[in-house]
């Protein structure tokens, strides 16, 4: 029974490392930058929640719902005022930019509102803990869950389906090509980020209840989300959600039975031996490149 | 005209060699710590660069090769009772072969997947210093008495400042010979093709070993002189974040250049100090500067230095 709600517990944690994961692999894929500041980002939008939460009597439901259309806006924002400048530059030199963005809005959201711990309110405080088979769930494992897996179709559908989808698609492949079919790069571009912010806020806005809320709360997450991408393999959305659940729930279950502390290390060793096997991750296809 | 240009740069290179020489001559003990930083993350920054800006390998695990030399320095002055001139060199070589084997993921492994791959070591090794209690003192963290070279005890702020000067300039000069000749070509083919590399009859692959053992090397000096003149040490500061500003160091000064490196180093150890005078917003200003150096200079501060010298 521990062990069923070791996995349960370790498939919520693994959901929020994979829309993490899914909001990096978007931007990687269009752009081919690892946004190191997503996870910042994710932590400003909902702080951005939690102050409508405090200033304006409105519902739990709407404030997520103007914190995750801030989210995206502040996806789209990033990409038109730091990025765009910056393209075609080495990727390393755009790594540092968005490292630098990271340590901006972690030291704005200090300024703003403070370091200490604030208190995110959960929309199923009320539920009672689910009683399957003698196995007690918390609700919210289940509703992390739940979003988890509509993300990940929502996005495959409009990445697969949609016409701004096929766009972006286009664009990661062939720039070139791609504006010659009258495709605009820069909006292909800006999708992709507002997508990706969108989905980093979602995991914020999920996290927030179930932790805490502070300025820290995003940094370890936000390392989970590249390894759990790395270890699924960062060319499709399913194997980085995959990959995220994989993580959380082997993580949960080598901190229960070999060492609480250690467990973390562990899991790394894993990943860089999964990675020695398997280069480009799990479920990743490897390139093959001319010459 | 080109004369002038001559003399200035000259008058600069000594101003700034009168005043690294004498600073703890008229400077207060702060400042000369602070010099004495700048002279450590330099080393630092040296090392990162062979591997990241030379033979192209990403690395964010580093303070992990930092923490390696700060302890194993530590533990074999404090615990083997072996000397300080000796203890250091051997944290040295002892990075240098763990830095071969960290080198054996990279050998399959590229950008993000690397990146992920190396951020794991520097995990594994904070958190084996964590648990290692009886070797390491754990969290507790672990203090060391002052360093002695012989007879003379380094006890003060200026005594440290020369020894970490003179570790500096040797290691500028073997890295400026390093990358001018056959090792630092070979890498710097490496990181543009392995293909063209492999067809030239460069083993890619022994010269990625030899990069890791490289910058572990010079990073674990770095970290063993970091340990005593901190004189404290604990697994906590020897986290991500210190990889990612090592990275973040050398992108700012200039990728694949040494005095870059020490130009990284610079900016990374003085900007928060000249900051700190603005109220609640070093971080901002400092994470602020990050992107603007990046939008502004592509090559980073040495490459700017090199565009205005150009130009003037």
């Amino acid at each position: 029974m521990f062990f069923f709600s070791l996995i349960i517990g370790g498939l919520a944690s693994g959901s929020l490392y994979a829309m993490v994961g899914i909001a990096i692999v978007l931007v990687l894929q269009a752009s081919d930058i690892p946004n190191f500041a997503q996870g910042e980002m994710a932590m400003f939008s909902t702080f951005v929640g939690y102050w409508i939460l405090q200033q304006y009597n409105v519902s739990w439901w709407s404030a997520v719902l103007l914190s995750l259309l801030f989210a995206a806006v502040l996806g789209v924002a990033v990409q038109q005022l730091v990025i765009r400048p910056l393209l075609g530059r080495p990727t390393m030199n755009l790594v540092i930019a968005t490292l630098g963005l990271n340590i901006v809005l972690h030291s704005l959201a200090g300024m703003i509102w403070g370091n200490e711990t604030h208190i995110f309110p959960s929309p199923l405080s009320d539920a009672l803990p689910l009683n399957v088979a003698g196995l007690t769930i918390p609700p919210m494992n289940v509703f992390i869950i739940l979003v988890g897996v509509a993300l990940i179709l929502c996005l495959t559908f409009i990445i697969r389906k949609t016409r701004a989808g096929i766009a972006l698609r286009a664009a990661s492949q062939n720039q070139a090509v791609a504006r010659l079919m009258g495709i605009s790069i820069n909006r292909a571009f800006a999708v992709a980020w507002g997508l990706g912010g969108l989905a980093g806020g979602i995991a914020g806005v999920l996290v927030a209840p179930v932790l805490f809320l502070d300025t820290n709360m995003m940094g370890l997450l936000l390392i989970k989300g590249f390894a759990g991408g790395v270890l699924g393999g960062l060319n499709s959305l399913g194997g980085v959600f995959a990959g995220g659940l994989f993580l959380g729930v082997i993580e949960n279950l080598m901190g229960a039975y070999i060492s609480g502390s250690f467990g973390e290390a562990l899991v790394f060793l894993l990943i860089i031996g999964v990675l020695i096997v398997a280069p480009e991750g799990v479920f990743g296809r490897v390139r093959t490149r001319k010459v | 005209m080109a004369d002038a240009k001559k003399h200035t740069g000259r008058a600069v290179v000594v101003l700034v060699g009168l005043v690294v020489l004498t600073a703890p001559f008229w400077m207060s003990g702060y400042p000369v710590y602070v010099l004495s930083l700048v002279g450590i993350f330099g080393l630092v920054a040296i090392g990162l660069n062979f591997l990241t800006g030379y033979a192209g390998q990403i690395s964010l695990g580093h303070a992990g090769f930092f923490a390696i030399g700060a302890y194993t320095t530590a533990l074999l002055t404090k615990k083997a009772g072996l000397p300080f001139v000796l203890s250091l060199p051997l944290a040295g070589v002892f990075a240098t072969a763990v830095g071969a084997v960290a080198a054996l993921p990279a050998l399959r492994l590229k950008n993000l997947y690397l990146a992920i791959a190396t951020l794991g070591f520097g995990v594994v090794v904070q958190k084996l210093l964590f648990e290692w209690q009886s070797l390491t003192g754990g969290g507790a963290g672990l203090e060391v008495p002052a360093p002695r070279l012989g007879p003379i005890v380094l006890s003060t702020a200026g005594h440290m400042y020369y020894l970490i000067l003179a570790v500096v300039i040797l290691g500028t000069w073997a890295a400026l010979n390093i990358a001018r000749t056959g090792s630092g070509r070979a890498m710097v083919m490496v990181r543009e093709s392995e293909v063209a590399a492999g067809c030239l009859g460069i083993s890619v692959a022994k010269y990625k070993v030899i990069a890791f053992s490289l910058s572990g090397f010079y990073t674990a000096i770095a970290g063993g002189l970091y340990c005593y003149l901190v004189r404290y040490i604990n697994p906590e500061s020897f986290n991500i974040h210190m990889s990612i500003t090592f990275l973040s160091m050398i992108v700012i000064g200039g990728l694949g250049t040494i005095p870059g490196s020490l130009l990284g180093a610079v900016f990374y150890v003085l900007a928060p100090e000249l900051f700190r005078g603005i109220k609640d917003a070093p971080g901002l200003v400092f994470g602020l500067s990050l992107v603007v150096v990046m939008v502004l200079m592509p090559k980073g501060l040495w490459g700017f230095v090199g565009r205005l010298w150009r130009r003037a």
